[in-house]
């Protein structure tokens, strides 16, 4: 790896500039100054008009962050005015539209808009969105022109900031560190460059870099609250059959980009070390899912941008590879720190971009070179792993390991599994009432609460557990309140209806308005005793 | 008795069973000179107000009200469909003379880490504060309990009734009840007519603690009529009271007695037998409470 070089070489090896690019790329005519300079006033001006957004004025620390964004870059642009003045050269534009950007955006769009559907929030969230995209392209603008570079207009940032708001919102109170996570992206991508294969191109894929130092931070600072990073990981299955509809839109990624071998070893690859830990310990590894649907959009749109991953076919499969076990290994360390596991997906991906070259040199290498080869065009052996791909998936969704129930769906499994002693079942276990007790389940938190006045399943922590009961207590559920009065004799009672329609939604299926009935019937499906007893006693 | 002789009775009493923690025995009208110390500006935090305990002596009383004879009670105040009023065995325990007041409640929620509703601490000082759920006056009982047994200044008595295994918690609605209206079956804990000077209702908003004078109350306990609701410790359910199995259907939704009637209710809902409920997790203006020393 190299520092980015100086100026002059990288204009030499960069694409779109005077020397050594090709003719698509070179920049159009450089408009005069005052021409361009409109747009990054025209961005800052726009961002200060999100910030009348209802949602932003309701909150002082909303407000300041667009604020302080907004004053920056206006400060920026002064700054880069006055030097103008001094330097006879003007800020340079080009217009470069790249296939691979503009999918993207589409496909990301289709994500938002299918997945807002079902959770709201991300609706709510476009504004905010919006004004990422107006900070990041003046930023990016304004970058390129401090530096004496062209800056190329495209749809370059918009896939960087919507992959990172896939993945990672602070909440409005440190909205400021959003905007800042944009710009260590977009910093990241413009930054940090080396020579590969003749051109100066980006280390790190620019979403995961950002995405992953500040989930470094957030994890060393156990300051994971301070975003919602949770909620987004785990309202994807909110939206039905979202592998299917992420797996349709892998393939258009897959037949344009070539993206095939990369996202499938990956998927088999957790898949199969899934399977062989639910074998080994009779408990699912990933508690809901043989692939976390977050991980799986993670393998189709985080990690396979083609300028940070491997050339040839050996190579992507083998970064494939090399990031299934990345997550596998990420999601066991995160559980051992205690850390919330939605970082999993993230935190390798710096790391294998990282040993591209090493990974390209090794495939090229006498040893792992193929003893035989296939003779097929790239796009004939593109698609020949895309029908595996399709096989692939299609067998594991007949055997419903995607979208259809799973067996770590069911709380009393998981109870049944800590009493048996499995491995991690008794943490999953408390995970899981966790998960439900921030839902509102009365049930949930009582329980929780028990295990923290018991001190079997946890260390004892009194204080903890009186405020579980006290909020078991204010979701109604009248063992919580009982043990307010009496803590040291805990109380519980089966789950009433309202928890049944948190406890049961599985990945997300809302069932508000299920009729009783139905609702017990599930739950008996569940594993749940009671609700068996209670159907075959007759009641509703 | 005559009206005269009982407040004579009531201020005998007083003085020999109050169990003044916060500074002297004092009146029924007015704040503690303890609590005048702690609500002041030069209050060193963190001073806890402790509250003036009066005790309500074991024996029987009349709890509930027949709406056949009196028109003013509610049907959930009926004893049984073949009993209009029953009577009830409590034992001693002590009744806090005030409401809790907001600065009281202020120092527990600097004094720990239990997250309170900011309206909580947004009234004046020495007003009962409102703005509280069931678990939040059950955890200021806690604390409460405990800041009596550490702090060096609090009354060697109460000290001494902890030791022996008496708690800090909400009375019962039936101590509640005894306590505002004596043994008597009293309407209001003055006597038998609604009086404006006597408690605060029919008002737009809370007093402070005390305000209202009441020497005709059986143990000289302020505002057990009006100002807040107070939360007890009895979830709701329909009468005879059963103090020995004076515990909810496990699978219902949860509902708490509470007790007391506010500043903006009607003289009907402020008398001694009315009984209200809420969602424990209510956090309202017109709900508050008050601590009782019991032995359970």
């Amino acid at each position: 790896m190299s520092r980015a070089p100086k100026a002059p070489e990288r204009k030499n090896a960069r694409p779109g500039t005077s020397k050594g690019s090709a003719p698509a790329d070179r920049p159009a005519p450089t408009p005069a100054a005052a021409r361009v300079l409109w747009m990054p006033l025209a961005l800052t001006m726009g961002l200060a008009l999100l910030a009348f957004l209802p949602r932003v004025q309701a909150n002082a620390s909303l407000s300041w962050s667009f604020r302080a964004a907004v004053a920056g870059l206006l400060v920026w642009q002064g700054v880069l005015l006055l030097r103008m003045r001094n330097a006879p050269a003007a800020p340079q534009l080009a217009v470069t539209l790249r296939a691979n950007h503009y999918v993207q955006v589409v496909v990301q769009l289709a994500l938002f808009a299918y997945w807002g559907w079902y959770w709201r929030p991300i609706y709510d969230q476009a504004g905010l969105i919006a004004a990422q995209l107006l900070f990041g392209y003046a930023f990016q603008m304004l970058l390129a022109w401090s530096r004496g570079e062209p800056y190329r207009l495209g749809f370059g940032p918009i896939p960087i900031i919507f992959s990172i708001n896939i993945f990672l919102w602070f909440r409005d109170d440190w909205f400021y560190l959003q905007f800042l996570m944009v710009a260590v992206g977009l910093l990241g991508k413009d930054l940090l460059l080396w020579h590969r294969e003749g051109r100066m191109r980006h280390i790190f894929n620019p979403s995961a870099f950002t995405l992953t130092l500040f989930s470094i931070a957030l994890i060393a600072t156990n300051a994971t609250d301070l975003t919602r990073g949770s909620e987004l990981a785990s309202t994807l299955t909110l939206a039905p059959n979202f592998y299917t509809l992420m797996f349709l839109a892998g393939l258009v990624h897959m037949y344009l980009f070539s993206i095939t071998l990369m996202s499938a070893v990956a998927a088999a690859t957790i898949f199969g070390l899934s399977a062989w830990y639910a074998g080994l310990t009779g408990v699912p590894y990933f508690i809901d899912s043989e692939i976390p649907a977050a991980v799986f959009l993670g393998l189709h749109l985080l990690f396979t941008d083609p300028a940070t991953s491997p050339r040839t076919a050996l190579g992507k499969a083998l970064f494939g590879v090399l990031y299934g076990l990345g997550v596998f290994a990420s999601y066991e360390w995160l559980n051992a720190l205690g850390a919330p596991t939605f970082y999993d997906k993230l935190l390798c991906v710096p790391l294998l971009n990282l040993i591209v070259p090493a990974i390209d040199r090794a495939v090229r290498s006498a040893p792992l070179r193929l003893p035989w080869q296939l003779h097929w065009s790239p796009m004939t052996a593109n698609l020949a792993w895309m029908a595996v791909w399709i096989a692939f998936f299609g067998a594991m969704t007949a055997a419903g390991k995607t979208d259809g129930r799973h067996v770590g769906d069911s709380l009393p499994f998981w109870e049944r599994a800590c009493e048996s002693g499995r491995r991690h079942a008794c943490q999953t276990l408390i995970q899981i009432e966790t998960s439900y007790c921030a839902d509102n389940s009365g049930w949930a938190c009582n329980e929780l609460g028990r295990h923290y006045m018991e001190g079997t399943l946890v260390a004892p922590d009194r204080e903890q557990a009186l405020t579980l009961f006290a909020r078991a207590c204010e979701g109604r559920f009248q063992p919580g309140c009982l043990n307010l009065l009496a803590p040291d004799t805990p109380q519980t009672a089966n789950p009433r209806a309202l928890d049944l329609r948190l406890l049961l939604r599985e990945r997300g299926l809302n069932l508000m308005e299920m009729a009783e009935p139905d609702l017990y019937a599930r739950a008996c499906e569940h594993g749940w005793a009671f609700a068996c007893e209670r159907r075959a006693g007759g009641l509703p | 008795m005559t009206r005269r002789g009982v407040a004579a009775a009531a201020a005998r009493y007083l003085l020999a069973s109050s169990l003044a923690l916060g500074g002297g025995a004092g009146g029924a009208g007015a704040p503690r000179p303890g609590m005048e110390a702690v609500l002041g500006a030069q209050a060193p935090s963190p001073a806890v107000a402790f509250p003036d305990f009066v005790e309500i002596p074991g024996g029987p009383f009349v709890m509930g009200a027949d709406p056949a004879t009196d028109p003013s009670a509610f049907d959930n105040e009926r004893w049984s469909p073949a009993q209009g009023t029953g009577t009830v065995e409590a034992s001693t325990f002590y009744l806090a003379r005030h409401e809790v007041t907001v600065a009281q409640f202020a120092a527990f929620a600097r004094a720990s880490s239990w997250r309170v509703d900011p309206q909580a601490l947004a009234g004046p000082p020495s007003h009962p504060v409102a703005f509280v759920s069931w678990p939040d006056a059950l955890a200021y009982c806690r604390w409460l309990e405990g800041e009596v047994r550490r702090a060096p200044e609090a009354p060697a008595r109460v000290k001494q009734l902890l030791a022996e295994g008496w708690r800090v918690t909400l009375p019962t609605e039936a101590e509640w009840e005894k306590g505002a209206r004596g043994t008597d079956g009293r309407r209001y804990p003055w006597g038998s007519e609604p009086r404006r000077d006597r408690a605060n209702y029919e008002n737009r908003g809370t007093a402070a603690v005390g305000t209202y004078p009441c020497p005709e109350c059986p143990y000289g306990l302020a505002d057990m009529s009006g100002n807040v609701w107070e939360w007890t410790g009895s979830p709701y359910q329909p009468y005879p009271y059963d103090a020995s199995d004076d515990r909810a259907n496990l699978e219902a939704d949860a509902l708490w007695v509470m007790r007391g009637g506010s500043f903006g209710d009607q003289a009907r809902q402020v008398r001694g037998s009315t009984r209200g409920a809420a969602d424990p997790g209510a956090r309202r203006a017109f709900i508050g409470f008050r601590v009782a020393l019991v032995k359970r």
